[in-house]
């Protein structure tokens, strides 16, 4: 099981699944991050997943899953600096709260 | 002494045993990342859903990919994110609601994903013959450094970037309003009373 | 399906003009261009002079001046029997069409240069003195040239398509000066009615010129003479063609069932009635067919319908202007008769006779009609002539000058409505035309009685005008008695010079040249004139009857001092039934205006809301519904908006499963 890329992928997929509704359905802003995190875990996975079992691009799934981390921990920072921001504005984390965009 | 070529009574290699408890841990704690009521909570079940990933990213055969998950996951973005909760949790504590009214659309798109996903990922014919290939960090470096020199300059940039546009954001302006909310600006109003 | 004439014949009957030299097409450009410069400047500038009517007065006396020497020289035989053409420049050239913008100078279009011109010049002068009051005067002569330009374009024009812009030009012209009172009620109504009427006619007009280019391939009317007549076409074709462009003529010439026109555009000026409605304008018509009579004369059952119509023109008109009590209205139904006489000419073959009374009766009626502008500007803008009578004492210029129009128009011999007329029943009954003729001669013999009638509830008898006006009567300024003057001379000389010797006349040797192919074609021969004989019987007849009509109309309606038997007059319309039925229906113009009401108003009133609720409900319901419906949709997929992340979230994978799911469905 643990020398079957299908094992590490349908694990990614549930990953995936798991953070997609986390994402569409918490009401925290900082809760739907956390999915998002999720989500990107689950696409690492499967890069390095991928990697692992295809010998010649095992290097190459390595750094692009390194950039993924960065570019995930640049978006988590972006993200929770826009979430307080907003939460000054509006004095909640809850996104349904948030109806400036239909305006 | 050593270890039996299988796991007793259940016939299976000590590799599956190791994935599926890593596995188990993973989700499991991902799950109580999304169901849970507490949002401090939340955070830490994140932190063992990262750990779990980075057990199977060693049984996969990459300890520095590991590595790097708990350092920057952990390490970094679990505790950004612990910082976040801690700013902007409510004094009322935890919300009413966990989940939106229509989280059951929201769940219902998701199995369908998943399913969709499960499904082309059983009917694709992969081409590998089991073995795990594991790249070592010096492969790792001389790839990023060499092949993929441009692409980590240009991320070193952006997380600059980022740096600096969370810093801008996320920096209190004295001279705007508290709130321009009505409702939250009644509630302010009747906290204060 | 066979042609007329071979090809070979073609080209020996027809003789294109030559080309035109440099000077004469530079004096050409100048008698189009100054009334045209006259009428831009005058439109521009005019309102702030203080003689409105100098830039346009001295532009079409330079132009007159101009023309007449053009013409003499084209009569004198300078450019030869076929005259001469230029091409000035390429008008519109798309695939096989190629309309140039040239004109042609021949005897014909010299002829009726002199007529356009003088008469135009002469109107221009009188209008100095009859609209010195109005406010609007600078107008007036501003519009007065843009329809000399029209017309003087029409004559000259060499090409069917200029033609027709000339024609809607006139038209134009016509409508903004019958209008020129626009704030009154009638003025306004009248050139509606004239433009309305026009443009029905003008459409079969242009259509009949399309099937022209269609089955010759040309524009030029020499070129398109010899195509129609060696091509192959059907005779039918032939002919409905040819009714076409006569529908177009009998609209601008106001010939049954256009003729409603006419009479209401005297609401307009009265010079605007001598030039326009009188002299020139309605007789582009008679003109345009007299320039076409290569196409005509192939079409023989078309020119039957010429003859027919205007015959019943001719009677239909003169019943009508027996009755009517307005000066210009008589004047004007009387313009229709002899109108009719000119197309019963065109009809029978005639041409040369048609061309003739155009010019006599050109000069006769703008006299005429500057004439009652006198009168009526004498009796202070009355016209009814009920209340007019025993005039000749006061205005005496007006009434000889008028005295002399009438007898010319009457066809009183040795004036110039005597030669023309005459020649046309002459030539109408030699050409076999017998019932034509009878007509002819009892509408001379009505034409002799309403003049008279005319002349005497106007001039003689017993005063009947508004005690408050009658010290005030004055004979009219020197600018518009000149005029008159120098229209009375052509009236009574025209037919002396042109018109002799009878049967062999200058005129005939001058028209010979351009009627002769039609008269060819046609195959007419003229039997050797008889003085002695047949042609002096039918003259002696014609005279006679026009006397009689005469006679009648003095002993009923008195002449210079004598006594008028109005009361006669009244018991004899009311003696029984039938004549006063008669005398009503005259009266109401045999309730042609009550037929198109009912025909056109109420009928087609009926039609056109019919229409128009098709396009309230249908047309315009499916295109608001377009709309309405557009805004319903934005306003209920609005809804999707929420403003909400997750909403658009959700949004995007939905949009993904959907995807995927087509993907995965294709590739198995």
């Amino acid at each position: 099981m643990s020398q079957s890329l299908e094992a590490y992928l349908v694990l990614s997929v549930l990953l995936f699944g798991i953070g997609t509704f986390g994402f569409l359905a918490k009401r925290n802003a900082i809760a739907m991050l956390m999915s998002i995190e999720l989500m990107l875990n689950a696409v690492n996975l499967a890069i390095i997943a991928f990697g692992a079992f295809t010998p010649e691009l095992a290097a190459q799934a390595s750094t692009i899953a390194l950039f993924v981390i960065a570019v995930a921990a640049g978006e988590a920072t972006v993200g929770l600096a826009i979430v307080i921001a907003i939460y000054r504005n509006h004095r909640t984390p809850l996104v349904d709260e948030y109806a400036s965009m239909k305006e | 002494m050593g270890l039996p070529e299988t796991v007793p009574y259940l016939d299976w290699r000590w590799d599956d045993l190791v994935f599926l408890a890593l596995a188990g841990v993973m989700l499991g704690s991902a799950l109580l990342v999304v169901l849970g009521r507490d949002i401090i909570r939340s955070a830490l079940w994140l932190i063992l859903s990262f750990a779990g990933l980075a057990g199977i990213y060693g049984l996969l055969g990459s300890p520095f990919m590991a590595i790097s998950q708990v350092l920057v996951y952990i390490g970094a973005i679990a505790v950004l994110i612990l910082f976040a909760v801690m700013i902007t949790a409510s004094k009322r504590g935890p919300a009413r609601l966990v989940f939106q009214r229509q989280w059951w659309a929201g769940a219902i798109a998701a199995i369908l994903l998943v399913g969709l996903m499960i499904t082309t990922i059983l009917l694709t014919e992969w081409p590998h013959n089991g073995q795990v290939y594991a790249a070592d960090a010096r492969e790792i470096a001389l790839t990023l450094f060499e092949d993929y020199l441009f692409a980590f300059e240009v991320l070193g940039v952006l997380l600059l970037a980022a740096v600096i546009g969370g810093l801008y954001l996320a920096k209190r302006d004295d001279d705007m309003p508290q709130t321009n909310n009505p409702r939250q600006a009644m509630r302010d109003e009747e906290e204060r009373a | 399906m066979s042609p007329i004439l071979s090809a070979e014949e073609g080209g020996e009957l027809f003789i294109p003009p030559q080309v035109a030299g440099e000077l004469e097409s530079l004096l050409v450009l100048l008698v189009l261009g100054l009334p045209l410069a006259g009428f831009l400047l005058t439109g521009l500038v005019g309102r702030r002079l203080s003689r409105p009517w100098i830039i346009s007065v001295a532009a079409i006396v330079a132009a007159t001046l101009i023309a007449t020497y053009l013409a003499f020289q084209a009569l004198g035989g300078t450019y030869g029997e076929h005259g001469i053409k230029h091409i000035y420049y390429t008008w519109i050239a798309v695939g096989d069409l190629r309309v140039e913008f040239g004109y042609v100078l021949d005897n014909l279009s010299a002829l009726m240069l002199i007529v356009v011109t003088w008469i135009g010049a002469l109107v221009h002068v009188y209008s100095i003195g009859y609209m010195a009051h109005d406010p609007g005067k600078w107008r007036f002569f501003a519009y007065l040239n843009l329809f000399m330009f029209s017309m003087l374009l029409l004559v000259l024009a060499s090409s069917y398509l200029v033609v027709f812009a000339a024609w809607e030009l006139v038209g134009l012209s016509s409508y903004l000066l019958i209008g020129f009172w626009y704030t009154k009620r009638a003025p306004a109504l009248a050139s509606k009615k004239a433009f309305l009427v026009n443009r029905v006619a003008d459409h079969s007009f242009l259509v009949g010129i399309m099937a022209i280019f269609l089955l010759t391939g040309t524009m030029d009317f020499f070129e398109s003479f010899i195509e129609w007549n060696v091509a192959e076409v059907d005779p039918l074709i032939r002919n409905a063609v040819a009714v076409l462009l006569f529908a177009g003529a009998a609209g601008k010439s106001a010939q049954f069932p256009f003729h409603v026109w006419l009479p209401d555009a005297m609401e307009g000026p009265t010079p605007v009635s001598a030039l326009i409605h009188a002299a020139t304008m309605v007789n582009a018509g008679v003109y345009f067919i007299a320039r076409t009579t290569p196409i005509f004369a192939s079409a023989p059952e078309a020119l039957l319908a010429v003859a027919v119509m205007g015959t019943f023109t001719a009677v239909l008109a003169a019943t009508i202007a027996l009755t009517q009590k307005d000066i210009k209205r008589v004047l004007a139904y009387s313009t229709l008769s002899q109108l009719g006489y000119m197309f019963v000419a065109l009809g029978v073959g005639a041409w040369l006779a048609a061309i003739f009374h155009l010019m006599a009766h050109g000069f006769t009626k703008g006299l005429l009609f500057l004439g009652s502008g006198s009168v009526i500007h004498a009796v202070h803008e009355e016209q009814d002539m009920t209340r007019m009578g025993a005039l000749w004492r006061k205005i005496p210029w007006t009434h000889a000058t008028f005295l002399i129009g009438a007898l010319s128009l009457a066809g009183i011999p040795l004036f110039a409505g005597f030669f023309s007329k005459d020649t046309i029943l002459d030539e109408a009954f030699v050409l076999g035309w017998w019932p034509v003729y009878l007509i002819g001669v009892l509408v001379a013999g009505l034409t002799g009685f309403y003049m008279f009638r005319l002349m005497g509830l106007t001039f003689y008898g017993k005063s009947r005008v508004d005690p408050a006006v009658e010290p005030k009567i004055h004979e009219s300024p020197a600018t518009m008695v000149g005029p008159l003057v120098a229209l009375a001379i052509p009236t009574i000389f025209l037919g002396l010079v042109i018109g002799l010797p009878l049967g062999d006349s200058t005129i005939k040797h001058w028209l010979e040249p351009v009627f002769h192919p039609g008269e060819v074609i046609l195959g007419i021969t003229f039997p050797e004139y008889e003085f002695i004989g047949l042609n002096g019987g039918l003259i002696v007849i014609s005279v006679a009857l026009a006397a009689l009509g005469i006679g009648v109309a003095i002993w009923l309606f008195g002449v210079f001092n004598t006594r008028a038997r109005l009361e006669t007059v009244d018991s004899l319309a009311r003696r029984d039934r039938v004549t006063r039925a008669l005398y009503t229906a005259s009266l109401n113009k045999w309730y042609f205006d009550d037929l198109y009401h009912v025909l056109f108003f109420r009928l087609g009133g009926l039609v056109a809301s019919g229409v128009m609720w098709f396009d309230v409900h249908v047309i315009d319901g499916v295109v608001n519904g377009v709309g309405t419906l557009t805004q319903r949709a934005g306003v209920e997929v609005r809804h999707i908006q929420t403003g909400r992340v997750q909403n658009y979230a959700l949004d995007i994978a939905v949009g993904l499963v959907v995807v995927a799911a087509v993907f995965i469905l294709l590739a198995r």
